[in-house]
């Protein structure tokens, strides 16, 4: 686990996002700090995809302010978000498996050069900067011209997260990246989000699994049916308490909520 | 454990290995061994067939036309759509056009029809396009209806042969290079002389398109909306536009088909591209462009015309009656079919062990 910073990356006050009569997020802060990597737990339904898409821009809040290093920002688009230096990593991956690796790394931002007065696609480029982000900064094998459709389950996680790399972020949210995945992928994925966040990117983990959340955050931040629960040092805590607090929604008297505390240090 | 959740080791020696690479690069371009396998089996059986270069003339000319409804279709299959209308449209724009020519503005200057065949083309495509990338209607649906609404225009227009035309406006699908001023004079060999300037064109575009599918932005775009519709918008791809996009430049390749056989038969006739739609899907199809999109290149597109071609021309010259093409077309169809899934399977073994 590496060392947490003090100051915020992300900011998120008093979020409300209604669809219809719905209440998807009722008030929800949310802080990640620069250099941490942040769980983001809670059941189906608890609002946690809603937040995730609400901070890139999917969604537009009903109420509630979003601060980029303290910064007051309005997020229209994913685009916008990473421009902001935001990368995401969707459930799906949201590959194309008849494109080759780097062509869906660099998929819609793709190297121009200037060939005989025409812009042309840059393959070189985009081969040999693939390969860099998979092969130095992930420390991983994969061919960048290999059809994604030659991949393994894990292989085509590794690839989503190394594209999250290109646009170069400081804050990678992660969309359950190994739910889909067998205990030996899951694994070596889990090792990758560790490179990750010790190359210094911030990492906003979303996921169900209590391993997972013991195996690599800092920090806990649980949601109840659109509402904050709190937010907890994850080696403050023991699985069980993580367990009620997802199943009561109130934080134990004998836990200290540290939502708000960055703010109060600085 | 799935399939597609095996070790990592041994994906990396898939990946990397020399042999499974050039052996799925020979899977993926298989159709230009049985391009030359065909072309030597007529050459020996019927040498008569390939030997006269008015035969091979013939060839030449009839594929052109043929040829941009192939690369018409393979465009739409590869966007994950396919058009039922390109046919049709090559009838109707050649129809208006031939019609605008000979007899509601008599003097007009044969270039004007090769911009209006084009542009007719080109507006048709335009709607399928709106409708199936703005409105979201079925591809099926928006150009099948295309297809009979065009198909019974041209009738309307006219039930008889429109003829004669400006020779200009014949030029690009009639004329060989002999033709062409300058090379004309120069007194160059006979062999290029006697090639159509139709099937200079088509080659060119084959391989401008080649180019764009590979090398332009939009040419990833189209294969990125054809693989994954979904991902391909979550990546910022405007998946509306590229739709709009690949759907006009089938109709104005359509537009072309259009040009290209009025300018072989110099006259339009109703019934000009009339049973094309099948035989390009084929073309395509054998030529392994995936009819579910994201998948094919056009350099094999190319030979899958060709190759269709080919036999086409090589029956009817050795006394198979023109009736029975059809029924070839068919077979041959089938049996790129049955060769494509076979493929597939081979691919998914080689992938799994």
């Amino acid at each position: 686990m590496s060392e947490s910073g003090t100051t915020n990356l992300i900011e998120m006050r008093g979020i409300e996002k209604h669809f219809g009569r719905v209440v998807a997020l009722n008030g929800v802060d949310l802080e990640v700090r620069e250099g941490e990597i942040m769980g983001l737990l809670g059941d189906n339904g608890s609002g946690k995809s809603t937040l995730i898409k609400t901070l890139v821009g999917v969604h537009q809040p009903d109420a509630g302010e979003v601060f980029i290093r303290g910064e007051q920002v309005h997020i229209s688009n994913p685009k916008e978000a990473r421009k902001y230096g935001i990368s995401t990593v969707y459930q799906d991956l949201a590959l194309v498996d008849t494109l080759s690796v780097s062509a869906n790394m660099f998929l819609a931002r793709n190297p121009m050069k200037r060939y005989a007065g025409i812009s042309v696609v840059d393959w070189e480029t985009m081969n040999e900067q693939a390969e860099e982000i998979i092969r130095s900064r992930l420390n991983l094998e994969i061919d960048p011209t290999a059809r994604v459709e030659f991949l393994s389950g894990g292989e085509r996680q590794a690839v989503a997260i190394a594209r999250s790399l290109v646009t170069d972020p400081d804050l990678v949210i992660m969309d359950e990246p190994t739910s889909a995945l067998s205990a030996d992928s899951a694994r070596r994925v889990r090792d990758l989000i560790q490179t990750l966040n010790d190359e210094g990117i911030t990492v906003l983990l979303i996921t169900h699994n209590m391993d997972e959340v013991f195996a690599l955050t800092d920090r806990v931040t649980i949601l109840d049916s659109g509402d904050l629960v709190g937010t907890v040092d994850t080696d403050r805590v023991t699985k069980e308490d993580i367990v009620q607090m997802m199943v009561s929604g109130e934080m134990p008297a004998s836990i200290q909520d540290t939502t708000g505390d960055t703010e109060a240090h600085a | 454990m799935s399939i597609r959740d095996r070790d990592w080791a041994d994906v990396l020696d898939r990946t990397s290995g020399e042999s499974t690479k050039w052996l799925l690069w020979g899977l993926d371009n298989m159709i230009w061994p049985i391009v030359i396998v065909t072309f030597a089996v007529f050459a020996v059986l019927m040498p008569e067939v390939f030997t006269s270069a008015s035969n091979i003339q013939f060839m030449l000319y009839s594929s052109a036309g043929l040829g941009a409804l192939v690369l018409a279709e393979s465009l739409c299959l590869l966007s994950g759509n396919f058009d039922l209308s390109i046919g049709s449209i090559a009838g109707f724009s050649a129809m208006v056009t031939a019609l605008f020519l000979n007899t509601w503005f008599p003097s007009t200057p044969g270039l004007v029809g090769v911009v209006l065949v084009l542009a007719i083309g080109g507006a048709i495509g335009f709607v399928n396009g709106v409708s199936i990338g703005y409105f979201g209607i079925n591809p099926f649906l928006q150009t099948l209806a295309f297809f009979i609404i065009f198909r019974g225009a041209v009738f309307l227009l006219s039930t008889i042969t429109v003829a004669p035309l400006p020779e200009s406006y014949l030029f690009i699908g009639g004329a060989l290079v002999g033709d062409l001023p300058l090379i004309g004079e120069a007194g160059s060999i006979w062999l290029i002389d006697s090639i159509p300037i139709a099937v200079l064109l088509i080659v060119g575009l084959y391989a401008a398109t080649w180019f764009v599918m590979n090398y332009r932005r939009i040419g990833l775009a189209i294969m990125a909306v054809g693989g994954d519709e979904n991902a391909a918008e979550e990546a910022g791809i405007p998946r509306e536009r590229v739709l709009l996009i690949v759907f006009t430049t089938s109709g104005v390749l359509s537009g072309l088909a259009g040009l290209l056989y009025t300018g072989y038969l110099s006259a339009a006739p109703p019934g000009l591209a009339e049973g094309d739609l099948f035989p390009a899907f084929a073309g395509a199809v054998i030529g392994g462009i995936s009819l579910t999109g994201g998948r094919g290149d056009i350099e094999n597109a190319f030979g899958g015309m060709f190759l269709l071609t080919m036999i086409q021309v090589g029956l009817v010259q050795v006394g198979v009656g023109g009736d029975a093409i059809q029924f070839i077309n068919g077979l041959v169809l089938l049996l790129a079919i049955y060769l494509y899934t076979t493929e597939a399977k081979i691919r998914h073994r080689l992938l799994s062990t």
